[in-house]
């Protein structure tokens, strides 16, 4: 490899890590966290118990749409797992006459569906989008339209894998550089740490930068369907066949028990199953059709059957995908890791953290490298200063919003209108405070303080479940739910985290200054003068 | 011409041939891929479906190879071009094919 080629790609490094790396710190901190999506969803609603028995569930779920949604056009219930809160279903009630037909939102519908617990019966908890909030913040953010989100996330994630290859070439001694992390060494630090996060999980990066783009692939790249297809939508029937629809008779007939269909899928599928759709539920028509858990296998496109509503019977089956639309599946499976079991999702969830570190100290590292090269360091260039207090905003604001989220899970009124709403306010609520903080303060102090405030509050949020609540760490090792327990246990290990690191941030000097005094200090054991 | 001229003028000579970099890295790159996507979309053999969805999964990666070429390149106008020419070869073959045998 030239020399040249090298350059232009640590220019390139550089720089697209830079602009798009706020944005890439938040994806990755979110998504890091949606590993756990299903571990939260409980964790925050600590009033439901815990499910034991599925197929309870389910049948509270018939009899509650049954009563509350007789005549839907379908109804949709998510097989209950020990992982999930329940079932939380929904329903898509008879098009009115005139209006688009096959509309099916999923988002805004609060009357529209509802959380069955443990019992079978509506559960009685607070209002809350849980784990499901950072699941969606990754790849849709917040208070904008999901499609310009999405671009948005779809370019930052285009140019993270630009940044990754180009670090490669950039770091010719990337592999020997990884045994050699030199601490308190300013600079290079900086740059050892950088790099032993970038390459220790380095196929993990790539991996999961690859298959984001992957999972965006027909927002990104449509380009290919319009080359061969005058409508899409005869791609997406072929990619995603469906058994044929029957039209609605009128005639009034009762459904199956949904148990004996699930009981069968699961049967003939040699798997969980995950969702249930009833399209016409209570009509001679109706058709359920059930799909295999993605827990269950690698590809995200998992097998479905359809059944007769009234009889029972088997009328469809899935074909199976073609190699290239299982290969899509497998790298949108491999991404979302909903396959992976406990051990598997720590292992996701280590190189998430190794990844936002990596986002984060090459953040650093820019400011870092230039400080060095200011011409007067008491005032440094707009540029500059805008990057210093940016990082500070997102990598030291962004982690206090979240910490106040789960908060405002645990203290806000459970009677509160729009509570799941005001849970997500507060987190950017706190997020434009510490972020005002960071363009106002200086840099030097702001650090220390927001580390220290988010671990505080980290470390006092398992306390408080343990006085508060009825799950408390203790009350969940005790009936042995480790996932609502490990959850508690990794906030306060994220807690001790964030308060070392402010105490380390508090006496920290830049490194030139510490040479200095060193020196004055061993020639003479002066006073230092003031500078 | 003093020595403080040239020195601005090859400032302003590197920022520009920077402001093409950018230019070829990020529209360009993405028209490029997009060609190519639609090129190898008609190309590929086998099952419409199954070509579509490769050429896309192609086309992801192609697109982050452009971007990185336009600051390998010799120059900022040698990654205009040669971009340029490799997404009218992908035009071509494209519009060739429709041409010949259209759409579904």
């Amino acid at each position: 490899m030239s020399k040249g080629f090298r350059q232009s790609q640590a220019f390139l490094h550089t720089w697209s890590g830079l602009l798009l790396g706020w944005i890439l710190f938040l994806v990755f901190v979110a998504g890091t966290i949606a590993f756990w999506r299903e571990g939260l969803n409980r964790w925050m609603r600590p009033e439901i118990a815990r499910v034991e028995q599925p197929m309870r569930v389910l049948a509270g779920s018939q009899a509650f749409l049954a009563r509350k949604a007789p005549d839907a056009k379908s109804w949709i219930i998510p097989v209950a797992t020990e992982r999930s809160p329940g079932a939380q279903v929904f329903w898509v009630p008879q098009p009115k006459p005139g209006e688009e037909r096959g509309r099916r939102g999923r988002r805004g519908r609060g009357d529209t569906q509802a959380l069955i617990g443990a019992d079978g019966q509506v559960a009685q908890a607070r209002e809350t989008r849980g784990g499901d909030f950072f699941y969606r913040f990754h790849f849709d953010l917040h208070y904008m339209p999901v499609i310009w989100a999405r671009w948005l996330v779809g370019f930052a994630t285009m140019m993270m894998l630009v940044a990754i290859v180009s670090g490669i070439v950039t770091h010719k001694k990337i592999f020997k550089d990884f045994f050699a992390l030199r601490r308190a060494k300013g600079q290079r630090s900086w740059l050892d740490g950088h790099n032993a996060t970038a390459v220790l999980a380095l196929p993990f990066h790539l991996m999961i930068t690859y298959t984001g783009l992957v999972t965006l692939m027909a927002l990104l790249m449509p380009w290919a369907v319009v080359a061969n297809y005058n409508d899409q939508n005869t791609l997406f029937a072929a990619l995603f066949p469906a058994a044929n629809v029957v039209e609605r008779t009128g005639r009034p007939t009762p459904l199956i028990d949904l148990r004996r269909i699930a009981t069968d899928a699961e049967r003939r599928l040699g798997a969980p199953a995950s969702f249930i759709e009833v399209s016409d539920p209570g009509d001679a028509a109706a058709r359920v059709t059930i799909s295999q858990s993605a827990n269950s296998m690698l590809s995200s496109r998992t097998p479905r059957l359809t059944y007769d509503g009234v009889t029972g019977r088997l009328v469809w089956r899935s074909p199976p995908p073609g190699a290239a639309a299982e290969t899509a599946g497998a790298m949108i499976g491999l991404h979302a890791g909903r396959f992976a079991d406990d051990g598997g999702r720590w292992l996701y969830f280590l190189c998430g953290i190794a990844g936002t570190l990596m986002v984060a100290s090459g953040l650093v590292l820019w400011t870092v490298k230039r400080r060095e090269r200011l011409l007067d360091p008491t005032r440094p260039h707009l540029g500059f200063r805008l990057v210093e207090r940016l990082n500070v905003a997102v990598i030291g604001g962004f982690p206090l919003g979240i910490t106040c989220f789960f908060w405002a899970n645990r203290l806000l009124p459970v009677a509160l209108r729009g509570r799941a709403d005001w849970e997500m306010h507060m987190l950017f609520i706190a997020w434009a405070a510490a972020a005002l903080t960071a363009f106002v303060v200086r840099p030097a102090r702001v650090w220390p303080s927001l580390f220290a405030v988010t671990g505080v509050l980290l470390v006092a949020l398992p306390m408080y479940d343990v006085v508060a609540t009825d799950r408390g760490l203790f009350a969940s090792l005790a009936i042995g739910d480790l996932m609502i327990a490990g959850i508690d246990a990794a906030i306060s290990v994220f807690g001790i985290g964030f308060l070392l690191l402010a105490r380390r941030v508090a006496h920290h000097r830049p490194a030139a200054k510490r040479v200095r005094r060193a020196e004055a200090a061993t020639a003479s054991r002066v006073p230092e003068p003031a500078e | 011409m003093t020595a403080g001229d040239a020195h601005a003028r090859a400032r302003w000579a590197r920022r520009g041939d920077i402001a093409l970099r950018v230019v070829a890295s990020v529209p360009l790159a993405y028209a490029t891929a997009s060609l190519w996507a639609m090129a190898l979309a008609r190309l590929l053999p086998g099952d419409r479906a199954e070509a579509t969805v490769t050429a896309a999964l192609i086309a992801l990666a192609l697109c982050a190879l452009a971007a990185m070429w336009a600051f390998a390149a010799r120059s900022g106008w040698r990654a205009i071009w040669t971009l340029g020419l490799a997404a009218a070869v992908a035009a071509a073959i494209t519009w060739i094919s429709i041409d010949a045998t259209g759409r579904v």
